[in-house]
Formats: C-alpha cells, structure tokens, sequence
C-alpha cells in the first residue's frame, strides 16, 4: 500500500512543480491570448541568476532566490515593452511568432556564457536525508518545492482576485476594449502579465533546477514540457493549470509505476499524459477550465 | 634622376617589408581538417569540453612544430548545435575546402554521413562511440571502445563480482534513441551468446523530475544493478531519487539495494557536479585516463589546459581529454604518413590511419588501429565515484563483444 502511497505523493511533487511552471504560460496567456514560447528561457534564467548570485557572488541562496524573481520580473517586462507592446492589436499569430524568436535569441544569449554549456548544481542548502512517514518518503528539495508553489500559487490567485490590478488583469482578459473605456491601461497591464510570469518562471526554474541540476537543454526544455498541463487545465486558468498539474504528475507516476516494464510497456509515463490530454479535449476542447467563448456572429 | 632612384628604391623597401610581413610564419605545408560538433545547445556539455580539447591540442602542435618542416595543422572548428542537416552543410564545405580528416560528433549526423564518408572515402574521427559507425564502414576510425563495449564490459563486470548463485538481474536505463538502445541490444546478443546476466527491464526515460515509480517498481522486481546508457542529467536525477528512497547499494552488489553503473556520457566530473554526493559507489567504464589519477598522462593535460588558459572545469572533464584524443589521431595520422614519404593526401592517411599505433596522454591505452580493427583504444577503466572524485578499480578489455561482432 505504500508503494500506492508513495506514487500519490510523487505525481502531486511533480504535478504542483509543472503546475508552477505552466503557471507563468497561463498569466501571459489570460492578459494577451499569447502562448509565449520563450517560457522556458526565462524558466532557465531564473535558476542561472541565483546560481550565479549564491555561487560566484556568494549571497545566501533565499535572497538569491527572491532576487532571481525580482530581477526576471523586470527582465520579463522589458521584453513586453521592447518587443511586444508595439504589437498590441496585431494578429496573435504574430506576436507567438516574435516570442518563437525571442526564444532563439534567449538561446543565443545564454549559450554566450559557460550556462548555455555547462552543468552546474546548487549548493546544498537543505537537509539530504529525506522525510519518510508511514514509508512514504519524499525529500526536503521535493517539500520546499512544494510549499513554495503553493504559497505562489495562492498569492497569484489572490491577486487576480482581490487586488485592483489584478482585477484590471481580468478585465483586459475578458474584452481589451471594454476594459480601456473604463480606463485600464492595456499596455500596463500587458507588462504586469509578462513581469508576473518571469517571477514565476523564475521560482519554477530555481525548484526544476534544484531536482535535475543546472544543465540548459534540461530547464528550457520545461516550457514545452507543461504546455499540455496549460491545454488541460484551460490556457487562461491558474486553478486549471494547478489542477491539470497534479493530474498529470499523477497520471505519469501512474503510468511509470504499475504499466512500464509490465505488459511489454516501456516509457507510457510520458506518452499517457498526452493520451488522457486527447481524450479529455475531445469532450472539454477549452479544457478542464478554459472559459468557452461564444461569439455572436 | 636620383629621386627616381630613389622612388624604385623606396618602393621595394615597402613591398619587401610588406612581404616580409604578410607571409606565415610558417613556410611550410598547411593541412586541413574540419571539425563540427555541439559547441552549444544538445548536448554541449559534452561538445564544448571536446572542442577545446582538439582547438588546444591542434594549436600546440602548430607552435611546437610537432609535425616538423614548419607544417601546420589548419583545423577550424564549427558549431552545428547537435543538428544533423548543419553538420551535413559544414561536411560538405569542409570538402569544398579539401579537408583530409572530417572530426564529427553525434551518434545521428555520423549515422545520416555514414555512406557519404564511405563514397567520398574521406577518414573520419567520431566523438559518438555508437557500434553502428563501424558497422559495414571502412572509413570511420572510432577512437575508444565503443557505447556497446562500456555496456557489455559493464555487465561482464557485475558477472564477475557478483555474489551468491543466482544470475545477476539487470536493468537497464537508456536515452530514447538509437543512441541509447544501440548498446542495449549488443548486450542482449551477448547474453543469447551465454553472458550471465537476466535483464529485467529496459527503462527509456523522458523528462522526469522524479523516478520514485520506476525505482521502486525495479526493485520489486529483485533488480540489483542498473546499467545506463544516455547523458549525465537524467542519471543524476536517478541517483539524487535513489538516495532520497534509501535505495542506493552502500557496497556493490549490496542485496536488496540497486547499484548504478554507466557508459561513457553517463560519468565524469559532470555528473558528480549534478549529483553531488548521490553519485557515491557509481561504477563507470571509460576509456580515457582521468585527471584525478594523478599520473603522467593526468599532469600533461592539466598542462596543455593551463597553457591555454582553460578553467579547472575543462581541464579536469574528460571531455577535454577525448577533444585532445581524437585530435591527436588525426595529427599522428599526418605526422605518420610524412614519416612514410608518402604524399599528404586523403588516400594516403587513410592507409596510414590503418597500421596506426601510439600512445596518448588521454587514453586508458595506446590506440591501436590495424586493417580489420576500427577502434584505437580498446581497453577501459572501471572507475568508481568515490569521495567526489571518480578513481580506477581496474582496466578492463571485455570477451564477449568479441562474440557479438563475430555474431554479426
């Protein structure tokens, strides 16, 4: 049973940590409608500023961490005023198209320094030996992880709620035009999604980063990675992507622990997500929680 | 008149000094070679080690004049990012260029080259080990034992220590590709062909943040060694669950306990900087001497890395030392056909390339090439993570990839 267990808490470890991830995809994507293929990028910047800041400027790594969302938080703005905000009102196949090359030159940047090239690991700041309760054992990385996208969490969907600005975030989401003739500034608003998804990628990769060790192929590849979490759960819902997280951390730990290496399967951890994703889509195609628009024509 | 003169002779003071200026250094014959690899993106924590190892290697022997008669090598090095129609362009301007040595990298883009190396009969020095390249290819000189040697050694190894009467049961942990599974089915051959070893389970891993299932799950099934064959990320993710569960064997073969070992790319100082401490007791086979050996051959790389400035990192990855290897190969293999008084050219190295035989400061032995024999250095170190560092238990030359190729 507690094989049954342990399989539980690994998929809700993995699936809060795709949750957090997929969370900064969601927050650009409910302000301005675009998925951001550059996600992954900032997910691997983030950990490599507090690599950076801990190792080579020895700054203890909590304020590295906090300092690592800061800084990407005006790294992420930046890019929305240099290269997106000329854009609002283009057609959104444009603007996907210009963060597909914002990957590219992320890419290029990165590969610049040793961080496109290297592998590196956080100095050990946690204690190594793992909390086992009932024989479920889960390690101090996995539950700091934890925690710590789960306090974001709240606090995102705290601020969409009850803050001002993020209820001008919403209102940008439902209808731009209706939003600017009640005197929501599009444009601020715009930089405040981007500027909040660099935060969250930033504590996303700092976690991912401190599970798989600082190698760049391996943190940007995250991006992609939890686009299916954001299509499940509904490209413009936090809770969705939450959720959809932890169904597909579980399903994958499902998957890995009673079918591969059983039946002659292999590797169904990573293909049954997808499967499940078609299956739910065909009946939810907005997802689990996407808002389903209907135009009236 | 005398300014005239003067003018003709001023003139040729310039174009003397021009001259005098502009010609190399060298008076002697440049050769070409071209290299292209992962300098960045996939895989290029393996690439960019490699690269500056040959960059240093190529650049000391043009300035200590090791090939003699002020002869230089001429070998610029390309970054095709790990894609196979990139490093197709660069091979194919690098023959524009009239290379006689192509240095290549990945297991795909030499794959996808293979009949092109062998209808342009141009030598080749590959940085994948993948058995395939030297399948029903002439022209392809790997320069260490192969992915497959490493996997069937490994399996050897755990026969030859294992305790107890019953057959060691064995996973094994593989990248999702022909890179991967390469070596895998060459050792399922060699247990058809008698090696005693039960394999399991095949793991083809993806992205995962967290193994807990699949460990688990194979140690109920009563495995006790896992064999990996794939890059140093997802095994140090392994390793890292591994020791959280309590599952790591505290000694080899450790009953009830997994113990890990791993081909070439799996190991190294890599791994222990993504690992740290979870890769104690990993049994690696390699082919190149390590710098944590403290020997002969440890302090000349360390020297060639410091006279060109490379950081502790480079120095110490025994990436740099593979860059340096198959650098060396291609300038024996020049160096050796001068020797002979034959011509510099394409059909002349490969000639020599096939009797070639020295001793590198980088490898675990001498490279040894004969007309039937595609791979220089056949022996491996069985090297153990032990302390932060990864030392040497014993060499190692395996029997039954003898019986695999025979097989074939």
């Amino acid at each position: 049973m507690s094989y049954f267990f342990q399989i539980v808490v690994s998929g809700i470890v993995v699936g809060s940590i795709y949750a957090l991830a997929a969370l900064g995809l969601v927050l650009v994507y409910k302000s301005s409608r675009v998925a951001n293929f550059a996600h992954g990028q900032i997910i691997a910047a983030g950990a490599f500023i507090t690599f950076f800041l801990t190792v080579r400027l020895g700054v203890p790594i909590f304020f590295s961490f906090l300092a690592s969302m800061l800084i990407t938080f005006f790294l992420a703005m930046s890019v929305e005023r240099i290269f997106l905000r000329r854009l609002i009102g283009e057609p959104i196949i444009s603007v996907i198209m210009v963060t597909i090359g914002l990957a590219s030159i992320f890419d290029g940047l990165i590969y610049l320094t040793p961080f496109g090239s290297e592998n590196f690991s956080f100095p050990t700041f946690l204690p190594t030996e793992s909390i086992v309760v009932g024989g479920v054992s889960i390690s101090w990385t996995q539950l700091v992880g934890v925690i710590i996208t789960f306090v974001l969490i709240g606090c995102f969907s705290w601020f969409f709620k009850k803050s001002t600005v993020g209820i001008s975030m919403r209102a940008v989401s439902d209808d731009q035009f209706g939003a600017m003739s009640v005197g929501i500034s599009v444009p601020r608003v715009f930089a405040l999604a981007w500027a909040t998804a660099g935060l969250s990628a930033a504590a996303a990769g700092c976690i991912i980063g401190n599970i798989t060790g600082l190698n760049f192929e391996t943190l940007h590849a995250f991006g992609i990675v939890v686009f299916p979490v954001v299509i499940l759960g509904g490209l413009d819902s936090i809770l969705g992507a939450v959720v959809a997280g932890i169904i597909m951390g579980l399903i994958q730990q499902f998957a890995s622990g009673y079918l591969d290496g059983n039946f002659g399967l292999n590797g169904t951890g990573d293909v049954m997500p997808y499967i499940i994703l078609l299956i739910i889509l065909l009946f939810k195609p907005h997802g689990l929680f996407g808002i389903h628009e209907i135009e009236r024509v | 008149m005398k300014s005239k003169t003067a003018l003709i002779f001023n003139a040729l003071l310039v174009i003397v000094f021009v001259f005098a200026f502009t010609l190399p250094a060298s008076a002697g014959t440049t050769y070409k070679l071209g290299m292209s690899l992962a300098i960045t993106g996939p895989t290029s924590d393996a690439g960019n080690p490699y690269a500056k190892g040959a960059e240093d290697w190529f650049k000391f022997v043009n300035e200590t004049d090791y090939l003699g008669d002020g002869d230089i090598i001429d070998c610029p090095i390309r970054d095709d990012q790990y894609k196979n129609d990139t490093t197709k362009r660069f091979f194919e301007e690098f023959l524009d260029d009239g290379i006689l040595i192509f240095l290549s990298y990945a297991t795909g883009g030499n794959l996808a080259l293979k009949r092109d190396f062998e209808e342009v009969q141009i030598p080749v020095i590959p940085a994948s080990y993948h058995e395939g390249l030297i399948v029903d290819a002439n022209y392809t000189f790997m320069p260490v034992a192969t992915y497959s040697e490493n996997a069937v050694s490994l399996a050897e190894y755990v026969v030859g220590k294992h305790e107890g009467t019953d057959t060691p049961k064995v996973a094994f942990f593989i990248h999702p590709s022909a890179f991967g599974r390469g070596p895998l089915e060459d050792t399922q051959k060699a247990v058809s062909l008698g090696l005693g070893i039960d394999i399991v389970e095949v793991v083809e891993h993806g992205t995962d943040l967290d193994n807990t299932a699949m460990l688990q799950r194979l140690e109920s099934k009563g495995v006790q060694y896992v064999i990996c064959h794939t890059v140093q990320t997802p095994v140090a993710t392994m390793l890292t669950d591994a020791q959280r569960l309590g599952v790591t064997a505290a000694t080899f073969g450790e009953k009830g306990k997994l113990t890990f070992l791993g081909a070439h790319y799996t190991g190294g100082s890599d791994l222990i900087a993504l690992a740290g401490t979870a890769t104690e007791g990993y049994i690696w086979a390699d082919s190149y001497n390590l710098t944590s050996e403290n020997n002969e051959g440890a302090k000349k790389q360390l020297e060639l890395a410091e006279r060109y400035g490379r950081d502790d990192k480079a120095a110490n990855s025994h990436n740099y030392g593979a860059g340096i290897l198959a650098a060396q190969i291609a300038t024996e293999a020049i160096k050796e056909t001068k020797k002979a008084g034959l011509k510099v050219n394409r059909e002349n190295i490969y000639k020599t390339m096939q009797t070639l035989n020295f001793q590198s400061f980088a490898a675990a032995g001498p490279v040894t090439y004969s007309p039937t024999e595609r791979i220089g250095v056949d022996v491996q170190n069985i090297y153990v993570a032990e302390g932060g560092v990864f030392k040497k238990i014993q060499s190692f030359e395996s029997q039954y990839i003898q019986k695999v190729r025979a097989d074939r």
